[in-house]
């Protein structure tokens, strides 16, 4: 039987509920959901759960690597905090890059009226 | 024919001044007078050129992409009540003369034609038969959905498909999304064989689909499934 601290169990919860939306909006389908985020939704809460459930992990994992004890923890902490950069500057760009397009397509389209009566009238061979 | 002209057929126009004024010329010899050409930023007299025609021209003040000039002009096209949507390169690749095959499929029931260029050695260049063949199965892996060319610019579209179609990438893998939604709103489709012209002018194109930009559009489709 797996003995759980709190903080444990707190942050294997938190990761298991990310975990679950980002799964349950990309099978449901969900435009703004796609492979690339759920991929990083689960690299980042996945390793959040399995290291919150299996700490020794860690060790081993340092060990592997011969880095000390300590060093560990902190590699694990910006490993996470970069993955989480990178995933919020993706959805940043890709927003704004919508909003760009959806911007000049509207100003495009704002000259139509202009030009609405134009193609009926154009002969026909 | 009554489809002849009714169909609209959008033009996505980007830094094509050597050879836009042919292709207008062209597709209003082969019958088709309603034209949306949408200017997609050019830095060139594209927009000039454009102008001097008498045709719908729209314009995209920064350049956005093929996928995004075709949905701007798709968008321009809904507003006037297109029953039928052609859109073709502005390169002079396509022929206008085989609108009129795609056009009789989509009068005939089908919601989407889409162009099937030949993959032989002989008409297309060893390097693209390749890339078409990768965007392809990428496509397929992807949407699960298998045509013979997926990334065809050349697509006769009926009213119920541009209504039911949406897309939101802007690049070239624009052409590959809207086989995702053929799939995805169960629209019935047929490819026909299209004839493909690979000039010296689309051949040198700095601006063309090459194999990093391919590689690319592989990348967004895979991120954006």
């Amino acid at each position: 039987m797996l003995k759980l601290n709190l903080y444990q169990i707190i942050l294997g919860a938190t990761a298991l509920f990310f975990l679950a939306t980002a799964l349950i909006k990309f099978f449901s389908g969900r435009r703004t959901q796609t492979f690339f985020k759920l991929l990083s939704a689960i690299v980042i809460w996945g390793s959040i759960l399995i290291f919150s459930l299996f700490p020794n992990l860690t060790h081993n994992i340092s060990r592997m690597f011969g880095l000390g004890e300590n060093l560990n923890t902190l590699i694990f902490i910006g490993f996470v905090a970069v993955f989480v950069m990178i995933f919020k500057i993706i959805n940043i760009i890709e927003r704004i890059e919508k909003n760009i397009s959806e911007i000049v397509r509207k100003e495009a389209l704002g000259h139509l009226e202009d030009k609405k009566t134009t193609p009926h009238d154009l002969p026909q061979l | 024919m009554q489809e002849k002209s009714g169909a609209y057929i959008i033009l996505p126009v980007y830094n094509e001044a050597r050879i836009i004024n042919r292709v207008i010329e062209e597709i209003t010899q082969a019958g088709y007078h309603r034209i949306i050409a949408v200017n997609d930023g050019s830095s060139d007299d594209t927009f000039s050129l454009l102008n001097q025609h008498e045709l719908i021209v729209l314009r995209h003040l920064i350049n956005r992409g093929k996928g995004a000039a075709i949905k701007t002009g798709v968008e321009a096209a809904k507003t006037f009540g297109a029953k039928v949507v052609v859109t073709m390169d502005a390169d002079g690749q396509h022929n206008p003369q085989d609108i009129e095959k795609m056009l009789q499929a989509v009068q005939n029931g089908y919601d989407v034609a889409l162009g099937s260029r030949p993959k032989s050695p002989k008409t297309m260049p060893l390097t693209k038969i390749v890339a078409n063949c990768v965007g392809n199965i990428v496509t397929w892996l992807i949407f699960g959905l298998w045509v013979s060319d997926s990334q065809s610019g050349f697509r006769v579209y009926s009213q119920k498909a541009i209504n039911l179609i949406d897309t939101a990438s802007d690049r070239y893998e624009y052409e590959s999304e809207v086989i995702k939604e053929i799939k995805r709103h169960k629209l019935k489709f047929i490819e026909i064989p299209i004839e493909e012209r690979y000039t010296d002018y689309s051949k040198n194109k700095t601006h063309k689909q090459n194999f990093i930009n391919g590689l690319k559009t592989a990348i967004k489709l895979i991120l954006s499934a």
